[in-house]
């Protein structure tokens, strides 16, 4: 069995049926082993960086490794923003690359770039197969860093003559025994007794755990008011009645608030990211904070933890589950008070009387809110609609909502729709992007109709950059510069190249019926939403500011438009 | 402009396996978090990299030592004259 093989040997170990990628020179061994698999689909992108970020939403909608293959030089380096995207969100994906032969390494071959070098930053780990004989080891130990503990991507680098060298048989696996784990839940206790306004901060450490069922056992149990942040939304199901949505930058004024008037703090499966918490100083300046979490490099990072657990988040949710169900928490006014935050600080978009009114970017949202089923997928862009979706969307699950939280990708949405859907083929996925967003990775239009993939598009259109344009008309003295994209192509036009059905909507009274259209489409559907070019994300918090520091419409500057570009 | 505070110094003591790149990995995460290498010696000592460093900076020590216990390819950080930190990893070689 040569190299190649054995790589197809450990996609079968490890379950792996599915996986993105992109042929040429140093990878064709693996390509020509795929030509015998009959378990393994490969699913052709049209660019590499595709491939990643498909993997990438492959693995978000599933909880399962996600992997992706490219050749050396350029199909690598095109790998590189996938794979830091993963890496910053602790994605579990395994990075498969061919490299130049091993006698011609450093010597500026043809397609030859250093991609352990390149990589180091953004992956959990990484390798360059030097003997023909580690190989085996390596793809048995990449598969099991990458999803355990905290996930992330493991990148390895294999040159040509490897995957066609005859090597060894595959180490035998034998499964670590268990440790039943055991937590000590009386520190956490004491403090959430002896708490008057206990708040709950959850990220998406609670999903990459697998965590979610025990989270809202422990939710339910307690009654804690919750906050999340982007990537948590969904930790506690739309019905919660505690949940007081995102916080930070663009989050709700009632979700700052709590933040702000807390007395204790436990963050769980959160790292306290800076467009979380906004200014450190002023971010929950009374309150004592435990943090839980898999990963305790974490820890006192950015703000100093009174009281830290490190483990397996299920474990942990459990232990406290059983605490407050024999001991419950007397918490009925504070809870009472976030409700009424809630009420009056949350998001609520109105739909818009007049049929004729252009459409307003959240009302759009909370109307795709209400239609669309409980398991529908939304895999977001990066923008303003991003925003929009994570203060409008309710979701049942965070497993529903993929959205490039740490590294923001733009571009991140239609290849992850993509993943999703091959996660799950009966699953409704819709891309919610931007104009901007969706031009980064539209080739990928052709890999939706090569594989009939249901996927449905919905492209909110402004004609330009629409959160760098907010943000130059609020900290910028409204100098606009380089966010103008009215020369966009037509959409319709471009998604009909692709054989792809579309849409157009611009009224109000349009926005149900193309919604329900879409979701009725049998097949890929894009829906081009015109927006108006001046809506905002409201509220928003200066970078650097305090999180209380909120501003609204009410603070927008009076139209002083200097066009610089 | 603020003048910087005086970087403060630390040795810190770190055994890695030898695989492909440790030394880069390890500088790579000593610059992002924050410090800089003013000293670094290092020596094959059977299956594993000693290395000893000299490092400057205005950041928490802590938080480097805690980002370099994640490295794979470390076994062991000891940060000299104080709080000794050790994690254990390949114990199945």
């Amino acid at each position: 069995m040569n190299g190649a093989q054995h790589i197809l040997e450990a996609f079968h170990r490890h379950h792996i049926d599915t996986v993105f990628g992109y042929p040429g020179g140093c990878i064709m061994p693996l390509y020509d082993a795929l030509v015998d698999d009959a378990v393994v689909e490969h699913v052709l992108c049209r660019h590499e960086q595709a491939c990643a970020l498909a993997a990438d939403g492959y693995a978000r909608a599933s909880g399962r490794t996600g992997v992706c293959i490219a050749t050396s030089g350029p199909g690598a380096t095109n790998l590189i923003t996938g794979v830091a995207n993963a890496h910053r969100d602790s994605v579990p994906m395994v990075v498969i690359t061919g490299q130049v032969p091993s006698a011609l390494i450093g010597t500026d071959a043809f397609q030859e770039t250093d991609m352990l070098g390149m990589a180091l930053g953004i992956v959990k780990h990484s390798y360059l197969v030097e003997q023909a004989d580690e190989l085996p080891g390596v793809l048995e130990e990449a598969f099991k860093l990458a999803s355990e503990g905290r996930p992330g991507p493991v990148w390895i680098d294999i040159p040509k003559d490897i995957l066609l060298a005859e090597v060894g048989p595959a180490p035998a696996v034998h499964g670590t025994p268990g440790v039943d784990e055991v937590v000590d839940a009386s520190r956490v206790m004491a403090m959430l007794k002896a708490s008057q306004r206990p708040l709950l901060y959850s990220g998406g450490g609670i999903s990459l755990a697998h965590a979610e069922d025990a989270f809202r056992a422990f939710t339910e149990a307690s009654g804690l008011p919750g906050v999340t942040t982007l990537k948590g939304l969904g930790n506690a199901g739309k019905r919660a009645p505690n949940d007081l949505g995102m916080l930070g930058m663009h989050g709700s004024r009632a979700a700052n608030r709590a933040v702000a008037e807390c007395d204790l703090l436990l963050v769980i499966g959160a790292r306290l990211d800076d467009r979380a918490t906004g200014k450190l100083e002023a971010f929950a300046p009374s309150a004592r904070t435990i943090h839980i979490d898999a990963d305790a490099a974490e820890f006192n990072k950015l703000r100093p933890a009174d009281l830290t657990l490190m483990g397996d988040l299920t474990t942990i949710l459990r232990a406290l589950t059983g605490e407050v169900q024999t001991s419950p928490l007397a918490i009925s006014d504070w809870q009472q008070t976030c409700r009424h935050w809630h009420t009056t600080g949350g998001f609520h978009a109105a739909d818009n009387d007049d049929p004729y009114a252009p459409i307003h970017g959240p009302a759009f949202i909370r109307q795709l809110s209400r239609i669309t089923a409980d398991d529908t997928v939304i895999a977001c862009d990066v923008g303003q609609h991003q925003m929009w979706v994570a203060q409008y969307y309710d979701f049942d699950h965070p497993r529903h909502h993929l959205t490039s939280g740490g590294l923001g990708t733009m571009g991140f949405g239609l290849p992850a729709a993509i993943g999703a859907q091959f996660a799950n083929r009966a699953s409704t996925v819709i891309n919610v992007t931007g104009d901007g967003s969706f031009m980064m990775n539209a080739q990928e239009l052709a890999t939706i109709r090569r594989y009939q993939l249901p996927v449905k598009i919905i492209i909110l259109d402004n004609q330009c950059l629409g959160m760098v344009r907010q943000q130059q008309e609020l900290f910028y003295n409204n100098r606009e510069s380089q966010i103008d994209l009215d020369d966009n192509p037509d959409f319709l036009t471009m998604a009909k190249a692709f054989d792809i059905h579309a849409l157009h909507i611009n009224r109000s009274d349009q926005v149900r019926r193309g919604i329900e259209t879409l979701l009725a489409y049998q097949g890929p559907m894009l829906l081009h939403v015109a927006i108006a070019r001046e809506e905002n994300v409201w509220p928003i918090v200066k970078p650097g500011a305090g999180n209380t520091d909120m501003i609204d419409e009410t603070h927008r500057p009076r139209s002083n438009k200097e066009y610089v570009a | 402009m603020n003048p910087q505070p005086p970087a403060a110094s630390y040795q810190i003591h770190c055994r890695m396996t030898p695989e492909v790149a440790a030394l880069e990995r390890l500088c790579q995460v000593v610059r992002v978090r924050g410090f800089r290498i003013a000293k670094m010696a290092m020596e094959n000592v059977g299956d594993s990299l000693d290395i000893a460093l000299t490092l400057e900076g205005n950041r928490p020590i802590g938080m480097l030592q805690s980002q370099l216990e994640k490295l794979q390819t470390v076994v062991v950080v000891e940060l000299k004259d104080q709080a000794l930190s050790v994690v254990e990893r390949f114990s199945a070689g």
